[in-house]
């Protein structure tokens, strides 16, 4: 939300959250080379960076993927979620040092090109033990540099949200390329215990924790709205709390209507900045608040409040009573909409 | 197999390369044609966004090409 882009979106409170992501991989990597060098003091320094870097990329790579479902599951994790930038440019920090470390250890001091040697030290690409898992490594390496160089809002005003988010939804197929690298990897015997730990626990709370945020959501978009001349019945006025939404699934969109100053809206739930849940947010300052990154909406016609420009669509209220009705016909992005007295 | 690879790091490397270019292009020039509001951002976020920029070129380049609607 700007009317030019910024080297990097700090605040007081990002820089907190930067220092402690900084404070942490420092003292992981501290952490792991000491108990590293007390079981195994014949361990090379190429070894211990590599390793090190690797088991914490991994670590940060699960944590940013839990964040989203925490965050939709319990308010408390937003905080976190706002960081999460940040946090997904320091684990490719992590994981380009293991990276680059490896590649210049076991390929670069040959005479062969070390990309391309990358590909060819190993030709045993049918075989499950001796698969040359260092190229899956390679591949998560591009996409999650793709995420991370495009980590900006310049990319994403200028991409389209669609094609970012696309972009960005990546790291899935680099979290499966990495689950397979490091099992590979652990049949050649150059994957610690310690990292294929990390990962199987991992793996079964990123599951999880998708799959409960999924079964939440689907009953949103499952419940079915009884109609009334044209409208929806979505809700007792009682069921919103003051400065909050409540999301419903309306014509397949999602729409949030929001409870304020003895006041009901309802816009479009999908913010325009980075397609974050709108009402998931709260009303500050008389403006919709994305939870994500604090973009702000006027309840009574969706605008950005001037100078800036982003609309999202409105929706048609009334009241029978207690109960609310929704209009399921959206107007366009930016109408002006009487808000519903109460 | 040898071959395949050989294939897909030529077709890498070529996508690196025009993406290098176009991100020199960037820096210096297209900016700003790319994105108005680049026009009053300090040169030093251009550098920042050159590795996206390269890596992302297929999709802003034809931003250039695009008929300006105002």
């Amino acid at each position: 939300m700007g009317l030019d882009y910024q080297l990097v979106l700090w605040n007081k409170h990002k820089k907190t959250y930067d220092k402690i992501i900084a404070f942490s991989m420092l003292l992981y990597i501290i952490l792991f080379a000491v108990i590293t060098l007390v079981f195994n003091a014949e361990t090379s320094i190429e070894t211990l960076v590599i390793r090190a870097f690797g088991s914490l990329a991994i670590i940060m790579l699960h944590i940013i993927l839990v964040i989203g479902p925490l965050a939709r599951l319990n308010s408390n994790f937003l905080p976190i979620l706002y960081n999460r930038r940040h946090l997904g440019v320091s684990m490719f920090i992590a994981a380009l040092i293991h990276g680059g470390f490896s590649i210049f250890q076991f390929h670069a001091l040959g005479d062969v090109n070390p990309i391309y040697s990358v590909f060819t030290s190993n030709m045993d690409y049918a075989s499950l033990t001796n698969f040359p898992f260092q190229v899956l490594g390679f591949l998560a390496l591009l996409i999650l540099f793709v995420m991370a160089s495009t980590s900006h809002d310049f990319f994403l005003g200028n991409l389209s949200a669609k094609v970012w988010k696309r972009l960005h939804m990546l790291v899935y197929v680099a979290y499966a390329l990495i689950i397979a690298h490091v099992f590979l990897g652990a049949f050649q015997q150059e994957t610690s215990v310690f990292t294929i730990g990390i990962l199987v626990i991992g793996f079964v709370i990123v599951v999880s924790l998708h799959l409960i945020t999924a079964f939440k959501e689907g009953k949103i978009d499952a419940a079915k709205a009884e109609e009334k001349e044209g409208w929806l019945k979505v809700c007792d006025i009682s069921e919103i709390e003051e400065d909050r939404a409540k999301i419903f699934t309306v014509e397949n969109e999602r729409v949030a209507i929001f409870k304020y100053d003895g006041k009901l809206s309802a816009i479009h739930n999908v913010c325009k900045h980075q397609g974050g849940p709108l009402g998931e947010g709260k009303i500050i300052d008389g403006c919709i608040t994305c939870p994500w990154h604090g973009y702000q909406y006027l309840p009574g016609n969706g605008q950005s409040p001037p100078p800036f420009t982003e609309k999202v669509a409105t929706y048609a209220l009334k009241l029978q009573g207690e109960m609310i009705y929704i209009n399921p016909d959206a107007f366009n992005e930016g109408t002006e909409v009487e808000p519903c007295n109460y | 197999m040898e071959i395949i690879i050989t294939i897909f790091l030529i077709a890498l490397g070529t996508y690196v390369l025009i993406g290098l270019l176009f991100g020199l292009y960037f820096l210096f020039k297209g900016a700003a044609k790319i994105d108005p509001l680049m026009q009053d951002t300090k040169k030093r976020v251009r550098f920042l966004l050159f590795p996206g920029v390269a890596a992302t070129w297929p999709f802003l380049i034809r931003k250039l090409f695009k008929p300006k609607t105002t």
